[in-house]
């Protein structure tokens, strides 16, 4: 190991972790709004709705190909349908693409797994459907989403790495430009591990902080010293 | 802009398949080798003194906060580096050992300490040592625990293949990235490209999604 490169690289990185963390949270940001609306969208659709079948075929297709795949029909297919954008939107696009399968996933799970019974018993003390949604559901269903949507958050910084295959100058590619100019391999892949594992650790330790702190409320335990 | 080919997708279509073939070779001797590996550092984990059960969890925490792209590109590079020569296949299944080993650990983990404290406490107490009580109790009835999670985690695996494709093993995603680039055919191929992948994993989601109702039941 040279550490002495190791020094000399590093400031090197710092943009390329930059640009990572850009564009995971712009498209984190894109997917968390259209995943958990369509999500919770489709939790209170029945397959007799028009609209769940597309959007079952969705997730079905974003969670059956893997993500180099999607990142090429994007970079690929948008320009052929007139779209021309700079290697790092193609990006933002194919990312945000990818999680709102999978925040659909989380968002519907979240809100189906809240008991059936809240609903029922929310409409029978005289709330209006919104209200029961808004009010009663979805403060416990945000609850269960925070788990499964900060692992989404980890594996979107993980992902936008293969945005490399499309020349986005993200912390990789820009690694991997450097090693083709001095041969430094095991030093500037030692580089990255540092700076990748931190971001990722960091952002568990904010699930664990958001769910055992803001979130904390009892929402789905039975208040059983009230019944009398 | 013109439109689908029939012809060029039959054309196509045997590399395709062939490709696709390695695909599923490698991800079946990753499998294998990983689910191998997780119950030894599971092993490990549960039974071992402080400093190797840190290690595995170091293990565990790198393989899970690195991107696998970074960690295909590490062994790739640091293989050769410590004298083992490998082709791109089998370095590929290498890559994909380390990966899919990480995630099985703590599947394997969180299925035997999901059991009943009281099992091991049982065995224990009935003579068996803490070895046997694992492999002989905790282990029989961890393992249907482990079923639904584990394919999950092995679709996870043959998407992650697709990775290998920079490192030039010649499964589906590398092939088609030639016939993309040598031969301007794009949509033809991503149609295939996605269907095949959409069949092998969407064999095993649904397998996942099988064993999922019947471990409830």
């Amino acid at each position: 190991m040279d550490f002495g490169y190791m020094i000399y690289a590093l400031p090197r990185l710092l943009p390329g972790l930059w640009v990572t963390i850009e564009v995971s949270a712009i498209s984190l940001a894109l997917a968390l709004i259209i995943g958990v609306t369509l999500g919770a969208s489709r939790s209170f659709m029945t397959m007799r709705n028009p609209l769940a079948w597309p959007l079952d075929g969705y997730v079905w297709l974003v969670r059956c190909t893997p993500i180099i795949v999607q990142i090429y029909a994007a970079y690929l297919l948008l320009p052929k349908a007139g779209i021309r954008l700079d290697a790092f939107w193609v990006g933002v696009i194919a990312l945000t693409f990818n999680s709102v399968g999978y925040q659909i996933e989380i968002a519907r799970a979240a809100i189906q797994s809240v008991g059936k019974g809240q609903l029922e018993a929310s409409l029978s003390l005289g709330l209006s459907q919104r209200q029961a949604v808004w009010l009663v559901i979805m403060p416990q269903a945000l609850k269960r989403m925070i788990p499964g949507i900060t692992n989404e958050m980890s594996h979107l910084v993980k992902a936008s790495s293969v945005l490399s295959v499309i020349t986005v100058l993200e912390l990789h590619k820009v690694a991997s430009n450097l090693q083709i100019q001095s041969f430094k391999f095991l030093e500037l892949l030692a580089l990255q591990a540092l700076l990748y594992l931190p971001l990722i650790l960091g952002m568990s330790r904010l699930a664990s902080y958001l769910e055992h702190n803001v979130f904390a409320f009892e929402g789905t335990r039975p208040h059983t010293e009230e019944v009398r | 802009m013109t439109g689908l080919s029939l012809d060029v997708m039959l054309d196509i279509l045997p590399k395709m398949l062939h490709a696709a073939w390695v695909t599923i070779e490698i991800c079946a001797l990753t499998i294998v080798f990983s689910v191998a590996m997780g119950f030894l550092l599971a092993t490990v984990r549960l039974l071992g003194g402080r400093v190797s059960s840190t290690a595995v969890l170091c293990f565990v925490e790198f393989t899970r906060g690195v991107p696998q792209l970074v960690q295909i590109a590490l062994i790739y590079f640091a293989l050769p580096r410590l004298g083992l020569f490998l082709n791109e296949f089998w370095t590929g299944v290498t890559a994909l050992t380390f990966i899919g080993a990480g995630y099985a650990v703590e599947i394997i983990r969180g299925a035997v300490q999901s059991l009943d404290n009281g099992q091991r406490e049982n065995a224990v107490a009935l003579g068996l040592s803490e070895r046997q009580a694992l492999f002989l109790v905790l282990y029989p009835q961890a393992i249907r625990r482990t079923l639904p999670p584990l394919t999950n985690e092995l679709a996870n695996v043959v998407k992650a293949s697709a990775l290998l494709s920079v490192i030039s093993v010649n499964e589906l995603m590398h092939v088609s990235h030639a016939i993309i680039f040598e031969e301007f055919i794009v949509y033809e191929v991503l149609i295939e490209l996605a269907v095949l992948y959409v069949v092998i994993i969407g064999c095993l989601v649904a397998l996942s999604r099988y064993l999922e109702e019947r471990a409830k039941a």
